[in-house]
């Protein structure tokens, strides 16, 4: 394991903390909350993997809906069209994300400049064009409806996803903290330099796109799956934007951050639910707040000053303890 | 068949009118202003404040429009783009977003939802060889022909001109030759919104003007730019005609909707095959 | 025993420009070379072409009794050829040992293992040791030359490209970091090609320099010659006609003096 950057204790009680937090709210909320819960931790999904390529490696995606949308309508179509299993729907999900990131990806991260963030964007676009013309297969505007339940009870739907959200974070935290990680950040820095040490530069970036669009497409499924229902709409390049401000919130490049982010901007989406009008002047508002004075973030940050805190807090206590 | 040349030449001048400015600002401050769709409600929105309300006349609430928008423009990089560009590129980008949602935002609770009607300046129509073109869609092409007419002349002949052309070739050695960069990059945002606004104020009598009436236009803006090279004034004007006619045709011989999808289907093409796009990236008129 | 990088006739063009025009040369291994040549003489996109990150239009390069030609950059590296930048852009965000780590994780040496170790002591040897754990934004311009070149070195190079090294330092950075370079001479066995526009920092460092102008090798030869030598003069006094004493920043009697 190396020695910097890598977890300490705290870190680990602190992401146990939240899971407890977390896992006690079906006890403690109404239906209704878990099932606000249960689409932040989608979103969460969907942040972090977005954090992972764009975040690490600093090449923005515009259209991170590409993959959450072609995930959820694959999981849609294996199960409505096909009578498949539901459980088969991630698998297929993810392998079908990764298709639609090489497409993309191998032409246009090899190129400086805004080609990847455009093509990604546009990718998106046209899919949710294509998925309204060709509505006798796709269901138009309204999608495509009545999957059949992966799971009987609202409540394990809930802690299912959970447990992939966790799985998710584990999974590209570990990646992050790893040899893989630091040239990652590296590419962030300086792709020349990076060329210069002996790095594949293109092979790690596509390799980044492809596992993020994994993690995007399994979290597609985990939607639909949950939503019993696939629509255009998951599609959207408002969703694309609300995930990057997400993680804008959370502090680019720490994965945990992305989950805060997302949980934070949900729940004030919720709160601000009688100003409906006003949730896009919110967000539009934040974006332009945090841009101007705290460009890296509020989440991670955070946590970093109350890690510290605690360390220094403890580091006090041994002394006064062995005194 | 002739139709399709008339309509498109429209459809092309406007699309014109509309990827010149994204490119330029592009091309000399590097920036990729996703605000641009903005400019161009602001412009029609701002015609139909002054005429509706507060009565004035339909020309010079035009040229109002168009210069308010360009102090809209010019404003937007000083307050809100300069200070960010120390920053990685993704920052200067997701503000130029957010500056776009928030026009968008802001005209939603000034106007609501529906769609507004702005006069058009010239009532009768035109019959070309059977085909009937309203008055202001020709107005609209003879414009936009008379404002890329206008910026070519401005960017050969002037000082100024020169002074842009210099700054989007060379960003580093207009800086030593004593070219404020800073300045340029001001009037150049100020020139791309006034254009878009212009754009926006040729197209308002025949489009509706609702809110989100920007989204589209950036849009196509975009697939102009990839098409024909970003940075490249005569890239982003063939790119125009491209695009513009091969919507007309889609439009006329398949569906509106494929029509829709014909701009990203571009882009998504041409960046994939060939992502200089077709006119490489250097020329500028 | 043969050339270690041997070059032939090569050509790259910039539209009207010939910014490297017909260069041909060759080092021996454990050889220490100078490129000298006032501002946009070819030196960078010399380099540029060794490295792979530009295509010549003409010309071979071997390396080792390989050639290179259209070969990656990231590639060329891992056959044993490194090289700097004359802009060092490190990777912000990063700690310094971060920094070398990445070039620890190059496929040539990864298999190695132990990153962190090699990368402290390649930085104890370039005198870094005690900023290792430092925020990489926080170095000075001399400490950041270290830096590269130890990141650089980690990939166990058998060629190595400094593209001037001491542009941007002081005076009293430049001494301490042309002791370094003779030190990694001598120690490793390293053959080095360094590039500079002023002849004074290679005076004590080089035995051989090549003299480039207009993308063209003018002469090559000891320090002592090249500084006599009618078309260096003519390259250095033809512009501007500054003296030659401060385009070179050498005196040319002096230079015989220490030659």
């Amino acid at each position: 394991m190396l020695a910097w950057g890598s977890l300490t204790k705290t870190d680990v009680i602190g992401a146990i903390v939240v899971i407890a937090l977390l896992s006690v709210v079906p006890f403690v909320g109404s239906r209704y909350i878990v099932g606000i819960m249960t689409v932040a931790l989608c979103y969460a999904i969907w942040a972090s993997s977005w954090d992972f390529m764009s975040g690490l490696t600093g090449r923005e995606n515009f259209g991170h809906s590409l993959f959450i949308g072609t995930g959820a309508y694959t999981a849609g179509f294996l199960n409505v069209s096909f009578g498949l299993s539901p459980w088969w729907g991630f698998p297929a999900a993810a392998i079908i994300a990764v298709l639609f990131s090489l497409i993309i990806g191998i032409p246009t991260l090899r190129l400086r400049g805004p080609y990847f963030a455009l093509a990604m964007l546009s990718g998106a676009v046209v899919m949710q064009k294509l998925s309204i013309i060709f509505s006798e297969t796709t269901g138009g505007q309204d999608g495509l409806n009545g999957l059949s339940p992966m799971l009987r009870s609202q409540v394990s739907a809930y802690y299912f996803t959970l447990v992939a959200l966790v799985v998710t974070v584990i999974v590209l935290k570990f990646i992050a903290l790893s040899p893989w990680g630091t040239i990652l950040r590296a590419i962030r820095g300086d792709e020349a330099t990076c060329q210069a040490a002996g790095i594949n530069v293109n092979f790690y970036k596509i390799s980044a796109l492809m596992i993020s669009a994994a993690f995007a497409g399994f979290g597609g499924a985990l939607y639909a799956n949950y939503q019993l229902q696939v629509g255009p709409d998951l599609f959207d390049v408002a969703l694309s934007i609300n995930i990057i401000i997400m993680v804008y919130v959370g502090g680019m490049g720490s994965i945990y951050g992305a989950v805060g982010g997302a949980l934070l901007l949900i729940g004030l989406t919720e709160g601000l639910r009688s100003f409906s009008e006003y949730r896009l002047w919110v967000y539009t508002l934040i974006l332009i707040l945090i841009l101007f004075f705290i460009p890296n973030g509020v989440i991670a940050p955070a946590w970093v000053r109350v890690r510290e805190w605690i360390i220094g807090r403890s580091a006090a206590f041994t002394r006064r303890a062995s005194a | 068949m002739l139709d399709i040349i008339i309509y498109g030449a429209v459809i092309s001048a406007v699309y014109a009118l509309l990827a010149v400015g994204f490119t330029l600002i592009f091309g000399v401050a590097r920036i990729l202003n996703l605000a641009h769709g903005a400019f161009y409600a602001l412009g029609a929105y701002c015609v139909y404040t002054l005429t509706a309300n507060l009565h004035v006349p339909l020309v010079i609430a035009a040229v109002i429009a168009v210069l308010l928008v360009a102090l809209f423009g010019i404003a937007m990089e000083r307050v809100l783009v300069r200070p960010l560009r120390r920053l990685p590129p993704l920052a200067v980008l997701m503000m130029t977003l957010a500056v776009g949602l928030m026009v968008e935002q802001i005209l939603l609770l000034i106007f609501g939802s529906e769609a507004r009607n702005v006069p058009s300046l010239v009532e009768s129509s035109f019959n070309f060889g059977g085909v009937l073109l309203s008055g202001q869609r020709l107005l609209a092409f003879f414009c936009s022909v008379a404002i890329l007419g206008g910026l070519w002349l401005f960017m050969q002949h002037t000082r100024l001109g020169a002074a842009i052309l210099a700054v989007s070739q060379d960003p580093e050695g207009a800086r030593y030759m004593g070219i404020p960069s800073d300045r340029i990059f001001s009037i150049v945002m100020g020139l791309s919104a006034a254009i878009a606004a212009a754009a926006g104020v040729l197209v308002a009598p025949f489009q509706s003007v609702i809110p989100g009436m920007g989204l589209l236009p950036l849009v196509k803006a975009f697939a102009i730019v990839i098409v024909g090279g970003l940075g490249s004034i005569p890239g982003s004007i063939v790119g125009a005609l491209l695009l513009g006619y091969t919507e007309t045709i889609v439009a006329f011989k398949a569906s509106i909707e494929w029509s829709q999808i014909v701009s990203v289907a571009a882009v998504l093409i041409v960046l994939i095959i060939r992502p200089a796009g077709f006119f490489g990236k250097r020329a500028a008129f | 025993m043969s050339a270690l990088l041997h070059v032939e006739g090569l050509t790259k063009r910039f539209g009207g420009l010939t910014a490297v025009k017909n260069v041909s040369f060759a080092l021996e291994p454990g050889e220490i070379t100078g490129i000298l040549g006032p501002n946009g003489a070819g030196k960078t996109t010399l380099f540029n072409l060794l490295t792979g990150f530009m295509r010549p239009d003409r010309g071979t390069i071997g390396f080792d009794g390989v050639p290179l030609i259209g070969v990656a950059p990231h590639r060329i590296v891992n056959r044993g050829l490194a090289r700097t930048f004359q802009l060092t852009r490190p990777f912000i965000g990063m700690t310094v040992v971060e920094n070398v780590v990445v070039g620890c994780l190059a496929p040539r040496v990864r298999a190695e293992g132990h990153t962190e170790a090699r990368a402290r002591d390649m930085l104890d040897r370039v005198g870094l040791g005690a900023k290792a754990n430092v925020m990489v934004d926080a170095l000075s311009y001399g400490d950041l030359r270290r830096l590269e070149i130890a990141r650089e070195l980690v990939t166990r190079p058998k060629l190595l490209l400094l593209d001037e090294p001491f542009a941007g330092l002081g005076t009293s950075e430049i001494e301490p970091l042309a002791a370094l370079i003779r030190e990694l001479h001598k120690s490793e066995g390293l053959t080095i090609l360094i590039i500079e526009h002023r002849l004074r920092e290679f005076m004590q460092l080089v035995r051989r320099v090549i003299a480039m102008d207009f993308g063209e090798i003018i002469a090559t030869g000891s320090p002592a010659e090249i500084v006599r030598h009618p078309r260096v003069i003519e390259a250095y006094i033809g512009r501007g006609g500054d003296d030659l004493e401060a385009r070179l920043g050498v005196a040319p009697e002096n230079a015989r003096g220490i030659a």
